[in-house]
């Protein structure tokens, strides 16, 4: 947590600077309080250092070859190249799609029947020109805390380019929505995703991110909010496909109130160093939140997840199951707390993670952890890191497999225990293909 | 920082680092720690293979280097872990000088 003060040399050392601050502010146009939080979130982003070593969070994730001064606000008119393929609506009948690229949003469309009954989805930018009265009690509300690192703090002083869905009271959006953020490379991206959804209100919402080029690399500092009112129900998946030199930092969050119900689903395919902070809160009876995370690392790529199950209300149920292969000289860190307040009675909480080393250079580190201050729950961990398993792949090459189709199946086998979760076809086969695809063989060094 | 052909890159002066003494550099994004040593220069990861410690900020004991955060014992001049709880090298780059000009080439 970083202290919460101003300063008065706020010229910062690196490429987003006062200056650059304020042109990029009176650009904006928006409301007097998020210009507020603009303001007191650069405060911080000028005062903070980036973090090191020395904190625990960040113990195994070394961000000093980051140079915040090679980058700035997106800016100019975004490419036009052809864009990225979306690997996550394949044979998807969608009620609506949002787009941004290298930051900017550049196109958005939604089903005009459910935009008649309310719904709201397309750029930030420009419905918080519209409704920023109706938006203020959620932007930067319960689920974003742009004081949390620098990383939060220039996110939000400077986000821009983002993504907004907002379903009313008791309206289900039956067919799933779509939003893709492509960046080309050396670009940023420092977009913001908000999703609420009032009371009874049901949605899915496929999120994914992608580069123009595998190798390519560039910056993404983002947030997610995901608020979810009693009784409503959001599917939401996250798809982090960026190309293999993109430096990706985010702070993603659920609140999730009384009887609502999350399904959240991350993919993590990309990026050369990935920092995420993935929190759910459970803060009304009844709530409930299924996590899966499914990722694949390869080369020098570095992922690191943080993740948090925060019971605040009794009665509640999270779930959570991360699992992870690494290839190469990759490398994976995942942190899991689950954290149960004194009022949280009857709490059922489980986290598991599970790494697979498809290299004897890869490294997985698993920390899973439990902070109860309730008597009277069901919570429990797990955590496995291990090596594939030569006596299966015996048996499948003895049953006629190559060693490589063998590894394969090993691996699809691994994984399988967390596409059964994922009740999204189209998300199940884009992430089993991806994967498919990056396994090589088995390396002993 | 270009290389030059052979893929060796200019990483500092001679004098730039006390004998005996160790100083962190960035080759092509990676860190490592540079030792220079009764006349001789060696360049390992900055990365202790138990636990990712910063071996570069560790004290310098002969041709060892102790991880600031376990005690792991490294040999600077082949990365090989010496003692506990580390069990796996550290990878050690080539070092080459010329006239005052000090080069490093990363291997793996």
């Amino acid at each position: 947590m970083i202290e919460r003060t101003a300063t008065n040399t706020m010229l910062t050392a690196d490429g987003f600077t006062e200056e650059g601050f304020e042109a990029f502010l009176a650009g904006r146009r928006e409301p007097p309080w998020l210009s507020r939080v603009r303001r007191e979130a650069f405060g911080a982003f000028a005062a903070a250092s980036l973090p090191d070593r020395s904190l625990e969070e960040w113990r195994r994730t070394d961000v000093r070859p980051l140079k915040l001064g090679s980058w700035t606000v997106p800016a100019g008119a975004p490419s036009t190249a052809e864009a990225p393929k979306a690997l996550l609506h394949e044979d998807v009948d969608l009620a609506g799609q949002a787009a941004t690229r290298d930051g900017q949003a550049v196109d958005a469309w939604l089903d005009p029947a459910l935009a008649r009954q309310g719904v709201l989805f397309g750029s930030l930018d420009d419905l918080l020109r519209e409704h920023g009265d109706r938006l203020q009690p959620y932007l930067f509300g319960r689920a974003a805390d742009p004081f949390a690192d620098k990383f939060a703090a220039l996110h939000a002083a400077f986000w821009c380019g983002g993504t907004l869905l907002f379903v009313p009271r008791g309206v289900a959006v039956e067919r799933p929505l779509h939003m893709i953020s492509a960046l080309g490379d050396g670009k940023v991206d420092l977009g913001h995703t908000l999703v609420v959804l009032e009371e009874g209100a049901e949605a899915t919402l496929l999120a994914e991110t992608a580069s123009t080029a595998a190798t390519d690399g560039g910056l993404h500092c983002g947030a997610v909010e995901l608020l979810v009112a009693p009784g409503a129900s959001l599917r939401y998946v996250n798809l982090q496909n960026w190309g293999q030199g993109v430096w990706h930092f985010a702070h993603q969050k659920a609140v999730v109130e009384r009887a609502g119900r999350i399904q959240w689903t991350i993919g993590a395919l990309g990026a050369r160093l990935a920092k995420v902070n993935q929190q759910v809160v459970l803060s009304g009876e009844e709530a409930e939140a299924q996590v899966n995370g499914v990722m694949f690392a390869e080369g020098r790529q570095h992922l690191a997840y943080v993740t948090r199950q925060h019971h605040e209300a009794s009665r509640c149920r999270s779930d959570l199951l991360y699992k992870g292969a690494l290839q190469d000289r990759s490398q994976l860190v995942w942190r899991g707390m689950v954290k149960v307040d004194p009022d949280a009675q009857k709490t059922d909480g489980y986290q598991r993670n599970d790494v697979l080393m498809l290299s004897q250079a890869a490294r997985g580190d698993s920390i899973p952890g439990l902070e109860i201050e309730a008597d009277d729950v069901r919570c429990s961990h797990g955590a496995t890191v291990g090596r594939v398993d030569d006596e299966l792949i015996f048996y499948a090459q003895s049953r006629g497999l190559r060693r490589k189709e063998a590894v394969r199946l090993v691996v699809a086998g691994f994984f399988q225990q967390v596409f059964d979760r994922i009740t999204i076809g189209s998300v199940r086969e884009a992430l089993s293909r991806a994967i498919g695809q990056r396994i090589r063989e088995y390396q002993e060094t | 920082m270009s290389s030059d052909t052979s893929g060796f890159v200019p990483v500092c002066k001679v004098g730039d680092v006390a004998d005996p003494g160790k100083a962190i550099i960035e080759v092509e994004d990676r860190l490592l720690a540079l030792f220079h040593l009764d006349g001789e220069f060696y360049c390992i990861d900055d990365l202790c293979t138990h636990d990712g410690g910063p071996l570069g900020e560790g004290d310098l004991e002969g041709h060892e280097i102790v991880c600031p955060r376990h005690g792991a014992r490294f040999d600077i001049r082949t990365g090989k872990a010496l003692t506990m709880p580390a069990t796996s090298p550290t990878a050690a780059h080539e070092v080459r000088v010329e006239g005052d000009q000090v080069f490093v080439r990363l291997r793996a």
